[in-house]
């Protein structure tokens, strides 16, 4: 229940920070979690990739990580340096359908912070949570080593639970991947990010 | 909750997000203050449902199994007594397994923000969770009426994940059980393998 009640202490900070203030308070969430979570080290991204699927990686607290890896990203010598890596469903979906089902409608404080987001800082969010869960993201991927080499993480396409999509121009770009591949599959999943090695010249690259 | 409910889990990931959400409050306001927000979120998130309303105190204990009632929407009921209610599980275990898993040990913020609860409201909170828990449904029961009679909650025991039990002492838990229609051996055997025990009757 306290997921239910988490859109009722959104409402409470806005009105005290207002939803630029929520949109911080977020973000400092999710360096605080990142940085409880400790390091991890694989020797490639074979062993990573497996590490993904068993459940066993940071990532995999947030549930169900797809490595998608037919989907390979290449830099200029045409070696891998990273995956795209996709959830069938977002983890706030099940709260925003739990709050339907208690409350009746999901509060308009969702949509205050997604906006203020979208807005502010990056056009991707669709929903509150997205705002935590791209910092989140973004923090324990420093903390995770392929090949010796850090990841960095690049949220590229979200799909909300009434079917509105968002994707992040600005990071196919970076990762050099068609927005039309990202659209064919938001069609099976509603968040897709790439994981890359951090430094790493992308072939392509936009 | 029933199991014929279509209220579907809740990713224990955004749980853990909000227990570190609150944990960051608490670096600001301290624990009274986050005891504050704990009592105002679980105030508002009852405020913000139906009101419900029941001929005979027999329908409200059916709701109340069934999962159709506003106390039932989190957790699944059973009534042990006409008055006395018990939860089997906790609905904030599946958040706290996954925390101590992927996290590590709780922060010891939410055991001092309960023992705080405990001091200043009364005595049956382990952690952050139950002043929610606690001030959820005394302010669900509010907004339930039977006949011509509100309902009126109180705890009488609660047991956290790991074992701990928090009850009152001495009388106050007497006069608790006497309401509820159980002894304190029944209270005892509930204990075991339930994670609330608490009382509903007329106001």
């Amino acid at each position: 229940m306290i997921d239910v009640a988490l859109a009722s202490l959104i409402e409470d900070m806005i009105e005290k920070a207002g939803a630029d203030g929520v949109v911080e308070f977020w973000q400092r969430v999710g360096d605080n979690l990142a940085s409880r979570m400790g390091k991890e080290a694989y020797l490639g991204w074979t062993s990573f990739n497996v590490a993904v699927r068993e459940a066993r990686t940071a990532f995999s607290i947030e549930g169900d990580v797809t490595p998608l890896t037919d989907m390979a990203i290449t830099d200029v010598d045409g070696d891998v340096v990273g995956y795209l890596y996709a959830m069938r469903q977002c983890c706030y979906v099940p709260t925003i359908f739990r709050t339907r089902f208690a409350v009746g409608r999901m509060s308009p404080a969702d949509k205050a912070v997604t906006d203020e987001y979208n807005e502010n800082v990056h056009n991707i969010a669709v929903c509150n949570f997205c705002v935590f869960h791209e910092r989140f993201r973004e923090e324990i991927a420093k903390n995770i080593s392929v090949s010796g080499n850090s990841l960095a993480c690049f949220l590229l396409a979200t799909r909300g639970w009434s079917g509105e999509t968002k994707i992040s121009s600005k990071n196919v770009a970076q990762v050099n991947i068609n927005e039309d591949h990202m659209r064919a599959l938001l069609r099976n999943y509603e968040c897709v990010y790439a994981l890359v090695m951090r430094g790493a010249r992308i072939k392509g690259e936009r | 909750m029933a199991s014929e409910s279509r209220m579907p889990e809740s990713n224990p990931f955004v749980e853990i997000a909000t227990h570190l959400f609150l944990e960051d409050i608490a670096t600001k306001v301290g624990i009274a203050g986050l005891n504050n927000y704990l009592v105002s979120l679980a105030k508002n998130l009852a405020g913000s449902m139906p009101k419900e309303e029941y001929t005979t105190w027999s329908e409200f204990l059916s709701a109340l199994s069934t999962g159709q009632s506003i106390l039932s929407t989190f957790e699944e009921v059973r009534p042990i007594t006409d008055h006395c209610m018990s939860t089997f599980h906790s609905p904030f275990e599946r958040g706290w397994r996954e925390y101590a898993k992927r996290v590590g040990a709780f922060a010891p913020v939410h055991r001092e923000v309960a023992q705080y609860y405990n001091h200043k409201v009364r005595p049956t909170a382990v952690t952050s969770v139950h002043v929610v828990l606690h001030t959820f449904r005394e302010a669900a029961a509010a907004r339930v009426h039977v006949g011509r009679d509100g309902v009126r909650y109180e705890p009488v025991a609660s047991a956290w994940v790991d074992g701990d039990v928090q009850l009152p002492e001495g009388p106050t838990l007497e006069a608790l059980l006497k309401r509820a229609g159980i002894s304190r051996t029944k209270l005892g055997m509930l204990m075991r393998n339930h994670s609330d025990v608490w009382l509903l009757e007329p106001a």
